[in-house]
């Protein structure tokens, strides 16, 4: 049974108005926390009119890339923190992005060149099939983009999604 | 997340899903599902009802499905929504365990 989320709303980055979501959200490194995600993704899809297709990419991709950080990043270890961060950015041809930024301060980790990010074949038979091997190349395909950075002291992962009009 | 079971003729095993396949839900279904997998030999697995499927929502799926085919049993999937279907089929699990939008087909590719 999972535990209670502990995660707490960042109220550095205050809006005026009360309803609208805060633009960043803190985690414990349990999986439990990413239970908090569903609403604040439900609650910026209602804010910048993102559809329903969307919506679920983007809850797809967060909930990989915050427990490949929870499971692999910080190996279990439930007292470390996680942040997501999430944006609008538009390009210059008038495309309209909703950009998470999903940080941590664990050892390094890139799953973008984990063996299973999405370039091998599929599996050939069920017992082939690799259980927990499908989130990278799901990432992949959901997101319109996706980028890894190693900072100092941790690392970051960018995840892009077009809201489209 | 809820699970239920049903026994249909011809020996079919169907666990109806219902609700959002993510990592709580996979939590919640897991047990039950490795249960159901220890025993049935042709399994239905219906989708109906699930309006999201994660990576650890597959593994609820492929390792119960491994265990039966392991025992030379049959595993379909049933009328999974749209984007729960492009998760299978990115994941390349529907080339693995086929995907039925009827039940008469489904029922057939069982027996």
């Amino acid at each position: 049974m999972l535990a209670l989320p502990t995660a707490v709303m960042h109220a550095s980055n205050q809006s005026t108005d009360a309803s609208s979501p805060e633009p960043r959200l803190t985690l414990k490194s349990q999986l439990a926390d990413l239970t908090l995600v569903w609403s604040w993704v439900e609650a910026l899809a209602a804010q910048h009119s993102i559809s329903a297709e969307t919506q679920f990419a983007i809850q797809l991709c967060l909930e990989e890339a915050l427990s490949n950080v929870i499971r692999h990043g910080y190996s279990g270890q439930a007292n470390q923190s996680v942040t997501v961060a999430c944006t609008v950015e538009c390009a210059s041809t008038g495309r309209r992005e909703l950009v998470f930024v999903v940080e941590d301060h664990g050892p390094p980790f890139d799953p973008l060149a984990h063996p299973h990010a999405g370039q091998a074949p599929a599996p050939a038979s069920i017992a082939e099939l690799e259980p927990g091997g499908q989130g990278i190349r799901l990432m992949r395909s959901f997101a319109h983009r996706v980028a890894y950075q190693r900072l100092p002291n941790g690392n970051r992962l960018t995840l892009a999604f077009v809201i489209k009009q | 997340m809820q699970i239920s079971t049903d026994e249909m003729p011809g020996g079919i095993t169907r666990v109806a899903l219902d609700g959002r396949m993510d990592i709580a839900g996979a939590a919640v279904v897991d047990l039950k599902m490795n249960l159901i997998a220890g025993s049935a030999k042709k399994l239905l697995i219906d989708l109906q009802k699930v309006d999201f499927l994660g990576s650890m929502g597959l593994r609820s799926i492929v390792l119960p499905a491994r265990a039966v085919h392991s025992r030379g049993g049959k595993v379909v999937l049933f009328a999974p929504n749209e984007m729960v279907e492009s998760v299978l089929k990115t994941s390349g699990i529907d080339a693995l365990l086929p995907i039925h939008h009827h039940l008469d087909a489904a029922v057939a590719a069982l027996a």
